[in-house]
């Protein structure tokens, strides 16, 4: 469904945004709460299907909010809520994506006889599929996209994400990962090479 | 433009980012070259094949972040479901950690805690049925500001909280109010709890309302599908069969889609076979695909529109 999206776009443009967090500067803990019910959920979100493990995705949660609490008297209105938002939630996933490259682990990906199977996919879709053999070429889309998603770097992974689940634009996303709308654009292509590549023939 | 100089170009061009000009030069040159169409739709069939990956996000999930960021944030909130200390023993706790380097804090104290106070007594309200009483002997209560002054008193301003419990017949109309205003709990379970207990006999506007908000905008596909359970017996109302044919055409669950197929059946109209033509035709799931095409056929209608 597209209404989180849409929340989130509404979000960034709400012009009530910039008087909560003058009001939190200001030491108003409600307004403190209701910025970060503006926002959370589309964090949220973002560390799921990321990092695909609900515990990480809390770990996350808590620490990019613990920050913007503890640094928010330093927030000078320079770039939008938004993006300042996102350059500590985007930091914060790619620690834990280097982490998890170092370990060469994929924490949500569970590895079975018919193929690996991403915990947080909804059981609830293959239950509903009447015919076995959808059942299993679903299946094996799943895997392969996770193996394609595998390969990317960090940041390649981190673009992809927001430009293709978040549909943020590009030069936002440079913003936030402190780099330039080229880099982010090159990395994009990179991305979505690499993934071709190795979805082949199921495109 | 080369093709070459395309293929690099055809990821900006799907989501795009491509300034107007080299935009419009894409085009053209997807108009004259089938090499480049193909690449394209791979393209197309790469987003549409990741469209379905997106995580969902366990309903409670939320929630318990929402409440391990307060929790953290007030610096000695209890966790939700610690063992209750006495109502002094919480407040002395809470005051205690509050006026800690208070010599400090001679301006309103922004920090906010939750104390929790004294609550004596019960209360009897309604017409005979109803009991009110606190849960515990508890209340919380936010501290909003806390000010001293040389004199050694202390000013505090603060929100209460209690938490009551009510029992009382389900067809009470009190119990019924309270169950329509559960809806707007976060806790799915406690939205699914008072859709399932909402007396059929009250079958009032209000309700009926209340189920048709549930089905078009709760995030919990649970809470929808205990919403359509509730509604069956209003499938014939023209409001609810023209809201559940919006959520058919646009819900992301199989199962939701299939329990508003099978009510949307029981009757026929036109706007239902319409409506029916329109998702058969771009629903991806096969289970749901099957229903229609049975559907439309139990309908005496054909599955395309011509």
């Amino acid at each position: 469904m597209a209404r989180d999206a849409a929340g989130a776009a509404g979000a960034r443009l709400n012009p009530q945004v910039d008087s909560l967090i003058r009001a939190a500067q200001r030491g108003d803990q409600d307004a403190f709460e209701q910025l970060v019910r503006t926002y959370d959920q589309n964090v949220l979100r973002l560390a799921m299907n990321l990092l695909r493990s609900p515990e990480d995705a809390r770990d996350v949660y808590q620490e990019a909010f613990l920050r913007v609490y503890r640094n928010l008297h330093a927030f000078r209105f320079d770039c939008s809520f938004h993006t300042w938002l996102y350059r500590i939630v985007t930091n914060i996933c790619l620690d834990q994506l280097r982490k998890r490259k170092v370990r060469k682990e994929e924490s949500g990906v569970v590895e079975t006889p018919g193929g690996s199977i991403d915990r947080m996919e909804t059981f609830e879709e293959d239950a509903a599929e009447a015919d076995p053999e959808r059942v299993m070429w679903n299946r094996q889309l799943r895997s392969r996209i996770e193996n394609a998603l595998g390969d990317l770097s960090p940041r390649e992974r981190m673009v992809f994400e927001l430009r293709h689940y978040q549909g943020l634009r590009l030069r936002n996303i440079g913003e936030m990962l402190g780099t330039t709308e080229e880099a982010a654009k090159n990395c994009l292509f990179r991305a979505t090479q690499k993934m071709r590549v190795v979805l082949g023939d199921f495109l | 433009m080369t093709c070459n100089a395309v293929g690099k170009l055809i990821p900006l061009y799907f989501y795009g980012e491509l300034p107007a000009g080299v935009e419009d030069r894409v085009e053209a040159h997807l108009h004259e070259c089938a090499v480049c169409t193909r690449e394209m739709d791979r393209m197309a069939a790469l987003s549409g094949a990741l469209g379905r990956r997106q995580a969902k996000v366990p309903a409670p999930l939320l929630g318990e972040c929402r409440a391990d960021l307060r929790a953290a944030i007030q610096g000695g909130a209890p966790p939700a479901g610690a063992p209750a200390k006495g109502p002094w023993t919480l407040f002395l706790e809470a005051m205690g950690a509050t006026l800690a380097g208070f010599s400090r804090w001679r301006t309103p104290v922004g920090a906010v805690a939750l104390v929790a106070i004294g609550f004596v007594g019960a209360r009897f309200s309604g017409a005979g049925r109803t009991w009110w009483k606190p849960a515990d002997d508890a209340a919380f209560a936010t501290v909003r500001s806390v000010q001293a002054d040389d004199s050694g008193r202390v000013q505090i301003a603060f929100d209460e909280t209690r938490r009551k419990v009510i029992s009382g017949r389900t067809d009470s109309p009190d119990i019924q109010k309270l169950l329509l205003t559960a809806f707007h709990q976060n806790n799915p379970d406690v939205r699914v709890e008072s859709i399932g207990l909402l007396s059929p006999g009250t079958d009032t506007a209000e309700v009926r309302d209340a189920l048709l908000g549930a089905l078009d905008r709760d995030p919990n596909a649970g809470v929808r599908l205990k919403a359509l359970d509730k509604l069956k017996p209003l499938a014939a109302d023209p409001e609810v069969r023209k809201t559940m044919a919006r959520v058919l055409q646009t819900d992301d669950n199989a199962a939701v889609r299939m329990q508003i197929v099978d009510l949307l059946v029981t009757r026929r109209d036109e706007s239902t076979v319409g409506v029916l033509q329109s998702v058969v035709q771009r629903e991806d799931n096969s289970g749901v695909r099957q229903k229609l095409e049975k559907a439309l056929k139990d309908l005496n209608a054909s599955v395309g529109t011509f």
